[in-house]
């Protein structure tokens, strides 16, 4: 007996060594490799029951879902054996190999550790994801509540096996960028019917409804909290924070009717059996969420104007070359993900001179569960009123994008406008001078031309000309000169005897030339005594001697004096007495042609020797 | 004299000029106006500048709808005369199809009197006169100097007096009026449209677009770029291609 014991205990101790021996944790994934935005799954199993499991950090992934705990039990001939799993829903972000670190547990009293597992992410078409989800979704919004789970007995709790969730893809997120709300229906009881209670008001975002192509909700199971619900998708919103902060999703709230199996009938076979049920009515309230918005980053750019997301930007114009005053159509199209209902109109910079018109704003923007997808066009009507060549500068445009937290420029294509003369009325009429001035000046025409005129060359202007300052200068040079003449004239003339003496050949001159005038007019009587007279009142000047003084022997001796030679003295005093003679009665020997010239002679003789 | 003071003024340089001239004139008669164009432009290409050939070519221009060449040889016309009235009426009238709209800032009024007193005569009619009066006023002083009689003398030397103070105002007027223009440099604008910068650089701020036809003062020249002043007192950089010097 005692060594059956002994039997025994040494088996019960080796199936315990054996146990111990055989805890296996281990770690595995639905795939090796995968491509990013594609979900996998990361389970962790323990053949044992374990505790204070410690999930690894899940670095370069996102946890989708998770831990998903899962137990089960099972016994084989007698011999018990629990197993445990978690499992997590792992989204890859960037393309790369990842090393998922060991997850620890306690297990047995013993610490342990999974392998690293290795998972290599390729680059991945998103698109190709969404199909795949959206033939999921489609595939399920055939079915009901799926069968397959359990309908729970509606019991003591009902908010562990009905409530909503608001599910947000992102809680931490910059000011614009975009979250998808999706407000999920979990249950397990059989619901009978609904009407919406309150709506949230989502005060803090712009919301966008996320049309569902289905009137039904789409019915699909899910596992949360290691329980499996059927889930519906009752809302979803795409929301944009309009400030930042934390701001509240405001809970949904819904009446269900429920229906209940009837608490009298728990013993009651037939009650089981034929369903006896009341319909009870709850109100089901989702639980607030939280989302943080963070203030965008500084260093905004040029012509950022709160676009967040990812966009891509071209302009185009239709028309580069014109006559003024036709319409030219300018257009700005942004398209992508973001919040682009959201955008500000662009300021494009026109040429001054042109008009310009608002903008007509088209939009061509799909709400889908990856956000707010589609393009904006905005056209502006430009005129321009005059010729020229003008340049319509390039728009800038700047997004900010939260998957890299940073602004992003984005160039876009400037252009040269070429303006030819519009028609010459239009030109007119768009800026008339018609307020400008009296309207009764523009029947008036302009001035005829000038017929006659003068032309000079360039630079010939009289003004500034050598001729012009000469002429000038003329005048008082010329004053100039007639006072010096006059200084001279008057010292010339002060000396009275002098000017006798300078004016008796003149004087005598004048005396002969009256001579002359009788003796063409053959007075023989007026000659002599013109002659005579100049040839006396000559002496008398040149001599200084009074007429009344003057005889013969007063002019010989004065001559003499003078240093005249004898013969010319002489000579002179017979010719005096000749005319003197000659007035009274006639001479002979001389005529009066000789006489007249001998005079002369004479005059000439002293006036060349005095 | 007189008559070699004068023969520059009316000299027509030769027979052909003249030919010119009058052809133009008989185009412009029977509206022909672009022929016209070509014959007076010839002439003043030719160096010749006369007030008579820029202001038939304004007016040729401004039959041909061309509103700022009009402008421009109307301003070069009112240059060489500016008391002449046709060219003051026809400026007018070319402004009133210009587009930009400027009130002048008005001028302080002795300003204006005195630069319309001296602008009343061409700079020629002023030199003309000028010399003649310091002639006759010289003449008349030196019959002062020569005559004997009391009344002839006190009434040349007063006349005389006046005529050479008379002919110093007119030849200080003609001073004015050349330095007036020398500093006073104006330009129309021939680009239909152009923005004036603030600084002679293209990137520079926008100030505001003037048109076509549109006068200037010019300020400064600073490469190819010329510093504006506008008639309300406004001034900015406006690239030397858009404008043309009167």
């Amino acid at each position: 007996m005692k060594r059956k014991y002994c039997i025994l205990l040494l088996f019960l101790l080796s199936t315990s060594l054996l146990f111990a021996a055989d805890i296996h944790f281990t770690a595995s994934a639905s795939k090796t490799e995968v491509s990013t935005t594609e979900q996998f799954e990361v389970t962790f199993t323990i053949n044992n029951s374990g505790d204070r499991f410690t999930p690894p950090s899940f670095t370069g992934f996102l946890v989708v879902s998770g831990p998903n705990v899962s137990t089960s039990m099972e016994v084989i001939n007698g011999n018990a054996s629990s197993s445990m799993a978690y499992s997590y829903v792992l989204v890859a972000v960037k393309e790369g190999t990842y090393t998922i670190g060991p997850a620890t547990i306690f297990s047995g009293g013993r610490q342990l550790n999974t392998k690293p597992l290795k998972i290599k992410v390729v680059k991945g078409s998103a698109s190709q994801q969404n199909n795949a989800a959206a033939a999921a979704a489609a595939a399920q919004s055939q079915n009901g509540p799926d069968s397959r789970v359990t309908m729970k007995r509606p019991g003591t709790d009902i908010n562990k096996s009905l409530f909503i969730r608001a599910d947000v893809d992102k809680s931490n997120v910059y000011l614009g960028e975009q979250i998808t709300l999706t407000y999920k229906l979990y249950t397990r009881v059989a619901i009978v019917g609904s009407e919406p209670d309150k709506l949230p008001d989502l005060n803090g975002f712009f919301s966008q409804d996320i049309k569902n192509p289905n009137q039904s909700p789409n019915w699909h199971v899910e596992t949360y909290k290691g329980v499996k619900f059927n889930v519906a998708d009752m809302k979803k919103n795409i929301l944009f924070p309009e400030h930042t902060g934390n701001i509240n999703i405001d809970p949904i709230s819904m009446l269900f009717v429920i229906r209940e199996a009837a608490k009298a009938s728990d013993d009651d076979m037939f009650g089981q059996f034929f369903g006896t049920y009341n319909d009870v009515k709850y109100k089901i309230k989702s639980a607030p969420t939280i989302i943080h918005v963070k203030p965008l980053p500084p260093g905004k750019p040029d012509g950022f104007g709160g676009a967040v997301g990812k966009f891509s930007i071209s302009t185009s114009l239709d028309k580069k070359e014109i006559k003024a005053n036709e319409p030219i159509n300018y257009t700005i199209k942004i398209s992508g993900t973001g919040n682009l209902k959201l955008l500000k109109p662009l300021s494009p910079v026109f040429p001054a001179d042109f008009e310009k018109y608002d903008p007509k704003t088209e939009d061509t923007i799909a709400e889908k569960e990856s956000g707010e997808t589609g393009s904006r066009l905005y056209s502006y009507l430009l005129i321009p009123r005059h010729e020229g060549n003008f340049t319509i500068d390039p728009v800038k445009f700047s997004y900010f994008n939260p998957a890299t937290g940073k602004y992003v420029s984005l160039p876009t294509q400037g252009f040269k406008i070429k303006v030819n003369k519009g028609t010459l009325e239009n030109n007119v009429t768009a800026f008339s001078g018609a307020d400008k001035q009296d309207v009764k000046l523009l029947n008036k025409d302009i001035r005829y031309i000038k017929t006659n005129g003068d032309i000079t060359k360039n630079g010939e202007g009289f003004y500034d000309s050598d001729l012009y300052y000469g002429l000038l200068a003329f005048g008082p040079l010329l004053f100039l000169g007639a006072l010096i003449y006059g200084k001279w004239y008057e010292r010339h003339n002060s000396d009275v005897v002098e000017v006798k003496k300078r004016k008796a050949g003149k004087i005598a001159a004048k005396h002969l030339a009256s001579a002359q005038a009788q003796l063409t007019a053959k007075n023989s009587k007026a000659f002599y005594e013109n002659v005579f007279r100049g040839l006396y009142g000559y002496l008398s000047d040149k001599l200084n001697i009074a007429a009344a003084d003057l005889n013969r022997e007063k002019i010989a001796s004065e001559l003499k004096a003078r240093s005249l030679d004898g013969g010319l003295i002489n000579e002179l005093l017979d010719t005096l007495d000749l005319c003197d003679m000659a007035r009274y009665a006639p001479v002979s020997g001389i005529s009066e042609q000789q006489m007249f010239d001998k005079a002369k002679n004479m005059i000439n003789d002293i006036e060349d020797k005095i | 004299m007189l008559l070699l003071i004068i023969s520059p003024l009316l000299a027509f340089s030769d027979d052909a000029t003249v030919a010119l001239f009058k052809k133009g004139n008989a185009e412009y008669a029977k509206a022909q106006y672009p022929t016209a164009i070509v014959s007076y432009q010839k002439l003043v290409d030719g160096g010749y500048r006369s007030v008579a050939v820029y202001f038939n070519l304004g007016n040729a221009y401004y039959k041909n709808g061309d509103i700022p060449s009009a402008l421009l040889y109307y301003e070069k016309a009112h240059k060489l005369s500016p008391g002449d009235e046709d060219i003051r009426i026809n400026i007018q009238l070319a402004n009133l199809k210009t587009t930009d709209k400027l009130e002048a800032t008005p001028e302080f009024f002795i300003t204006k009197w005195w630069h319309g007193f001296i602008l009343a005569c061409s700079l020629g009619t002023l030199a003309v006169l000028s010399v003649l009066l310091i002639l006759a006023g010289s003449g008349v002083l030196i019959l002062y100097r020569f005559t004997s009689s009391v009344t002839i003398k006190k009434v040349s030397f007063y006349s005389a007096i006046a005529l050479v103070f008379l002919g110093l105002v007119c030849i200080f007027i003609a001073g004015r009026q050349a330095d007036y223009f020398d500093s006073h440099h104006e330009a129309i604008v021939f680009s239909g449209s152009v923005t004036i910068k603030s600084e002679p650089a293209l990137k520079s701020k926008d100030l505001f677009v003037l048109h076509d036809g549109t006068k200037v003062d010019i300020l400064e020249h600073s490469n190819d770029w010329v510093k504006i002043r506008l008639s309300n007192g406004n001034e900015g950089w406006i690239s030397a291609t858009d404008v043309r010097e009167i």
